[in-house]
């Protein structure tokens, strides 16, 4: 039977494009499978819930009653992928949990397939992060997310080694059309006539590299 | 037959976390495959035995009958190891009991193996209780205990002072049990099922339960974390029990 995936999209950073990736990966999964559950662990960046607010719940993880609400719901083999768009403010207590909770060894006892998607930018504490996840995570879990838009090809030759996602860089204009609270990538693509804009192009490509990793990640397990 | 051993669990004052130790002792136990029975001097109600009612009795330690039960028994029954989980600020008192009956003389003796867990209060005052202690730790094993479990600050004595303290007793072993998660230690309580049961998600029957996954991973965690401090001072040599293939936590 096929593992229940959880994406944790992740950075340390601000800014780094987190939920813009979240969004994606929901609206793609939304497409692919009809049902999606995504968690939004922010405090003041632009909220997954203001963009997804059908399918997006609330966390926080600041208290063991939050933990508990969060990670027993994600913990379910209910064959319903999840997103999770952790705040940056939340990365280190979010990991420092899963390792002693005992996570990834309670995932694997349960079915449930999580994947650590980190946005990275050139800087130390992305640097740091990236470490930390690297020491806990097993490389087939951890992929690397080159937003074109925040790593401007800057991205450490280290972290090119191991899986990378790719998410193009927009033009100002159209990342401003984007990031309006109505918009819809799915919905965008269904109405679009042409799909050779600009526009058209990035969301395919972006819901292809999601697919792609779906993919692999199937393979992996079977 | 194994040399029978006692390890009594005691404290200068109440609510230091005496019988949680004693339960990690039992869940440690267990999970190494040694037969342990308990004794649980909160009589009458007790309150060691609500988490292990299976192997635990409870006795009124002041009461010649119970001694009898206790001690007349321990070189003829199985299991070999015995835990007394003593009220609290009966400690001093319970070893002079066991040296009235020659117990500690037969320690002394190497006829019985005898540890004291000492778990240690935050005030002053235990310093004391260490000094009486003392006297009775010939040919004994103790372990000085700092619960951390609910936080707990200790020592904010001199540290010279309490390390005359702690060097009274030849041999004297420092232990920590480090904190645990609040909302998780009151799961347990509620659930009133060994820590080993409620991580394995289990009730007091055995039967499958639904406690939380993040707080049976705490309680997972310190547990580990407590059981390595008993495989340090290597708590199952010392009962003379060696491990019967991979504890149950390493499978």
């Amino acid at each position: 039977m096929t593992a229940t995936p959880v994406y944790i999209v992740c950075s340390p950073r601000p800014q780094a494009g987190k939920t813009l990736v979240a969004r994606l990966l929901s609206e793609f999964l939304l497409l692919k499978d009809g049902t999606v559950v995504a968690f939004d662990i922010n405090l003041k960046e632009p909220s997954l819930l203001d963009y997804l607010p059908g399918i997006t719940e609330t966390a926080e993880i600041d208290d063991t009653y939050g933990k508990m609400q969060l990670m027993d719901r994600v913990i379910l083999d209910d064959g319903i992928a999840k997103v999770l768009d952790l705040g940056f403010h939340a990365f280190d207590e979010f990991f420092k949990m899963s390792d002693e909770i005992g996570f990834l060894k309670e995932a694997a006892r349960r079915n449930i397939a999580p994947i650590v998607l980190f946005l990275a930018s050139p800087d130390r504490v992305s640097a740091r992060g990236h470490e930390l996840l690297r020491q806990h995570i097993p490389p087939s879990q951890l992929i690397v997310v080159d937003n074109e838009y925040v790593v401007r090809g800057e991205l450490p030759l280290a972290w090119a080694r191991g899986r990378l996602l790719s998410i193009g860089a927009l033009p100002t204009f159209l990342k401003t059309y984007i990031d309006r609270q109505n918009f819809s990538f799915t919905d965008y693509l269904r109405q679009e006539k042409d799909s050779s804009t600009e526009l058209h192009e990035w969301i395919r490509k972006s819901y292809l590299s999601f697919r792609d990793l779906d993919q692999h990640l199937v393979l992996l397990r079977s | 037959m194994a040399k029978p051993a006692v390890i009594v669990v005691g404290a200068d004052k109440g609510g230091v976390g005496k019988t949680t130790v004693s339960r990690t002792l039992l869940d440690y136990f267990n999970a190494n495959n040694v037969p342990t029975r308990a004794f649980d001097t909160e009589s009458p109600r007790g309150t060691l035995k609500r988490f292990h009612p299976d192997i635990t009795e409870i006795v009124d330690m002041t009461a010649t009958p119970d001694q009898m039960k206790i001690f007349d028994t321990l070189n003829t029954v199985s299991p070999s190891v015995t835990v007394i989980d003593v009220r609290a600020g009966l400690m001093s008192p319970s070893l002079a009991a066991l040296r009235d009956i020659g117990f500690l003389d037969a320690a002394k003796n190497g006829q019985i193996t005898f540890a004291v867990f000492h778990i240690l209060g935050s005030s002053i005052a235990s310093l004391d209780e260490i000094a009486e202690t003392a006297n009775f730790m010939t040919g004994a094993k103790y372990f000085l205990v700092k619960n951390f479990i609910n936080n707990t600050s200790f020592f904010e004595w001199d540290q010279a002072t309490y390390a005359s303290y702690f060097h009274r007793i030849k041999d004297a072993t420092e232990l920590t049990i480090p904190k645990l998660n609040e909302m998780a230690y009151e799961q347990v309580e509620v659930a009133s099922v060994p820590f080993l049961k409620f991580v394995a998600n289990k009730g007091s029957h055995d039967q499958a339960a639904n406690y939380s996954f993040v707080l049976r991973g705490y309680v997972r965690h310190w547990l580990a974390n407590v059981w390595s401090e008993f495989d340090r001072i290597k708590l199952t040599e010392i009962v003379g029990s060696s491990k019967m293939g991979a504890r149950s936590d390493e499978k």
